[in-house]
């Protein structure tokens, strides 16, 4: 895949899948800007370890939840670089998998849902709005949510989150039947549990034996797991794929 | 591959002088031989098709003219029959479209000229067609008939696939004989459409013929011309003023210059459900043929005020051009097309540079182009071959003012707008030279019957010829019963 001349916009992307991924496509030549909320440090090791990969990059702070800063970083990135190819909306609030301290549907007040649906979908939306008007200059695209296999098997009931990210997959298909006929395209990639990343680092080795047990691939994913389907609905090697979500998770969900 | 373009009755092919044509598209090479005749052949031929023309076309009825020239067109629709494979395979080669488009641009285009839309042709100039075949009662008294030319010159132009087909149906139905010169560009069509005809109808074998010289050998033009009744011309008003000077005083010239066509988008249209649907038909006007045609759009005017901004629409427009692109891809462009292009692109981007509002939008291998303008005043048309200009205007009446000032220039627009804004606008439009209003989706296909240029296609063609009722009258007074 190259990326060469394009932009690529990845929030949440200091650590854990979201460095990943600006890694990947700083690999294969794109221009990756490098969002993050409070880990400034975290964000420049990503920036070096992006040029060192051999594309370019630039850590940009902003609070995906803040449509203002929001717009400032398109703004700026707009400025700069003159067109955004793909927007990777992978941030969100941290959230502690923790199957055996986990909140039960009793004990939610509305608020957590409210929290989850802000984390997932509010930065999402905050993030589309601003970058739209700059590729539908182009009349070109690509929109990458990452969401979770949570959505479609609920191997531990997480509630709020799930519900959150089963909303980002539905706000990912209106999306993309109202942006199709603009050429701009708009996906999701839906992780099993990763490992290891700041969220997951409480889940409990029996758990991730008993998701490895029933894997077909039996193994956990790692961060570099998700790069590929990320770089690949990006890439123009997808550009016939609108609307769909693709489970990374070694054949835990299918379909 | 070899294929010989024309027909021509009575001159042995051992006798011709041929001259080659040569289309290259990828790796398919086709050669097409057309005949280059002499003063006396081109003599000769004309004789043999006024004779014929005389003799036999005009002796056939209407009816019996409307019955060949459908079984023709079914021919031509049969996708197993060899002059429709013909078509299929050569035509892309010739004209560089693809040949899907080629393929359903035929089947569209044939289908308009069956049996019921002939009728409907006729019937669009005469109320009565039997006068066509005898005299017929006038309404004044007396009585009237159309009688059409014993040669009919047909000079066509371009490359679209078919187009010669209009004005060869024309003349076959006012029953005049025909020479056409096909152009260099699509030599093909009208010569197998002759030959089927005379496959179908051995006895109009000598009522029309298909030659072709060289642009500009008017040693070759004259030959014929002088022998003609009535000339139908097609192409650029350079080349027809040219012509014009050839044709004799006492001879009927009917010169079909370049026309620019253009579409127009009502707000009330632009709702977030229909919005990408009528962008979609605009695109395929401007994909059809990539705009050669002069029922091609040039410029859409898009009216604010819709959900869907005229800014939006552009967009819509863009990417239902990037669709076509892999559906249908653009012919092969010559090095003078392609540059064309380019420098047209250039020319918006240098405007824009000085325009922030207008907007540039291209798919990186040139293949199509759509520019966004706010500027009513700078009208350029498209630079062809899928690229568009967009103009954004705050109501569709203020379009008819702009585009009045090339009245001589105009043909075709394409609407998308509620029944009484089509109305009024097509009221206005008309005053401004408009003579076609369509559908968008629908200018690259004009509906059978249609008046050409806002012209009688048949009526153009045909003389009256009227016995006054004074010889009636006076005819009585001579009759052997008379008291």
């Amino acid at each position: 895949m190259d990326f060469r001349g394009q932009t690529i916009i990845v929030t949440g992307a200091s650590r854990g899948i979201g460095a990943a991924v600006a890694k990947a496509f700083a690999a294969e030549g794109g221009t990756v800007i490098v969002n993050y909320l409070k880990n400034a440090e975290a964000a420049d090791r990503t920036v070096e370890a992006c040029k060192t990969a051999g594309g370019d990059a630039q850590a940009m702070q902003a609070d995906v939840n803040d449509r203002d800063a929001i717009q400032r970083m398109v703004d700026t990135v707009a400025e700069e670089f003159g067109r955004i190819d793909t927007v990777v909306n992978n941030a969100f609030r941290p959230y502690t998998f923790d199957p055996d301290n986990r909140k039960r549907f009793d004990e939610l007040a509305w608020t957590d849902y409210r929290d989850q649906v802000d984390s997932a979908l509010q930065s999402a939306y905050n993030l589309c709005h601003a970058v739209l008007p700059v590729m539908k200059k182009r009349a070109t695209g690509s929109i990458v949510n990452v969401a979770t296999d949570l959505v479609a098997r609920a191997v531990v009931p997480y509630h709020e989150y799930t519900t959150a990210k089963s909303a980002l997959v539905g706000f990912s298909r209106t999306l993309a039947a109202e942006l199709g006929p603009l050429g701009i395209r708009v996906n999701c990639v839906a992780p099993g549990l990763v490992y290891p990343t700041d969220a997951s680092r409480d889940t409990k080795e029996a758990v991730k034996d008993a998701i490895i047990e029933q894997t077909p691939l039996r193994r956990i994913a790692t961060p570099e797991d998700v790069t590929g389907p990320v770089l690949f609905l990006a890439s123009d090697w997808s550009r016939f794929m609108t609307g769909q979500t693709l489970y990374v998770d070694g054949g835990l969900v299918m379909g | 591959m070899t294929e010989r373009a024309g027909y021509l009755p009575g001159i042995a092919e051992a006798d011709i002088e041929w001259q080659t044509l040569d289309f290259q598209r990828g790796n398919a090479a086709l050669h097409v031989e057309v005949p280059v005749l002499d003063d006396a052949q081109m003599d000769a031929l004309a004789v043999r098709v006024k004779l014929a023309s005389r003799t036999i076309l005009k002796a056939l009825t209407v009816s019996e003219i409307v019955d060949i020239t459908d079984r023709a067109i079914a021919r031509l629709l049969d996708r197993n029959d060899p002059y429709r494979r013909k078509c299929e395979a050569l035509l892309p080669l010739v004209t560089g479209y693809d040949a899907e488009m080629v393929r359903l641009g035929l089947t569209g285009y044939l289908k308009t000229f069956r049996k019921p839309n002939l009728q409907k042709f006729i019937a669009e100039d005469f109320a009565n067609p039997k006068i066509l075949d005898e005299f017929q009662p006038a309404p004044k008294g007396g009585f009237t008939k159309a009688i059409g030319p014993d040669l009919l010159v047909h000079v066509w132009a371009g490359n679209v696939p078919g187009l010669p087909l209009w004005s060869m149906v024309a003349g076959l139905l006012v029953k005049a004989g025909s020479i056409g010169k096909v152009p260099s560009g699509e030599p093909l069509f009208a010569g197998w459409f002759a030959q089927l005809l005379v496959e179908i109808e051995p006895r109009l074998t000598d009522c029309l013929a298909v030659v072709w010289w060289k642009g500009g050998d008017t040693a070759r033009e004259d030959a014929l011309l002088k022998q003609a009744d009535t000339v139908l011309a097609y192409g650029g008003n350079e080349s027809l003023t040219e012509l014009r000077k050839h044709v004799p005083i006492t001879t009927r010239y009917l010169p079909h210059g370049h026309k620019v066509s253009f579409g127009m988008v009502a707000g009330a249209t632009l709702d977030t459900r229909k919005a990408a649907g009528v962008a979609q038909q605009a695109a395929y006007d401007v994909v059809r043929y990539d705009q050669q045609g002069c029922f091609s759009p040039h410029l859409f005017f898009v009216e604010r005020g819709g959900r869907v901004s005229p800014r939006e629409f552009t967009r819509y427009v863009a990417h239902a051009l990037a669709g076509f692109e892999s559906k249908y891809p653009r012919r092969e462009l010559t090095i003078a097309e392609a540059g064309g292009i380019a420098a047209w692109r250039d020319a918006a981007e240098t405007e824009a540079l000085s325009h922030p509002d207008m907007e540039v939008i291209a798919s990186e291998t040139g293949t199509w182009c759509a520019v966004y303008s706010e500027d009513t005043t700078t009208l350029n048309p498209s630079g062809l071959n899928r690229t568009i200009r967009i103009v954004a205007v705050d109501a569709l009446d203020d379009v008819a003012p702009l585009v009045a000032p090339f009245k001589a220039f105009l043909q075709t627009a394409g609407i998308a707008a509620p029944p009484e804004e089509l109305h009024r606008l097509a009221n206005v439009l008309g005053t401004a030279g408009v003579t076609r209003i369509c559908a968008l989706g629908n200018m690259t296909a004009p509906e059978a019957g249609w008046h050409h240029d806002g012209r009688f296609n048949l009526l153009d063609l045909i003389s009256m010829v009227e016995i006054e009722q004074s010889a009636e009258t006076a005819a009585e007074t001579f009759a052997p019963y008379t008291d």
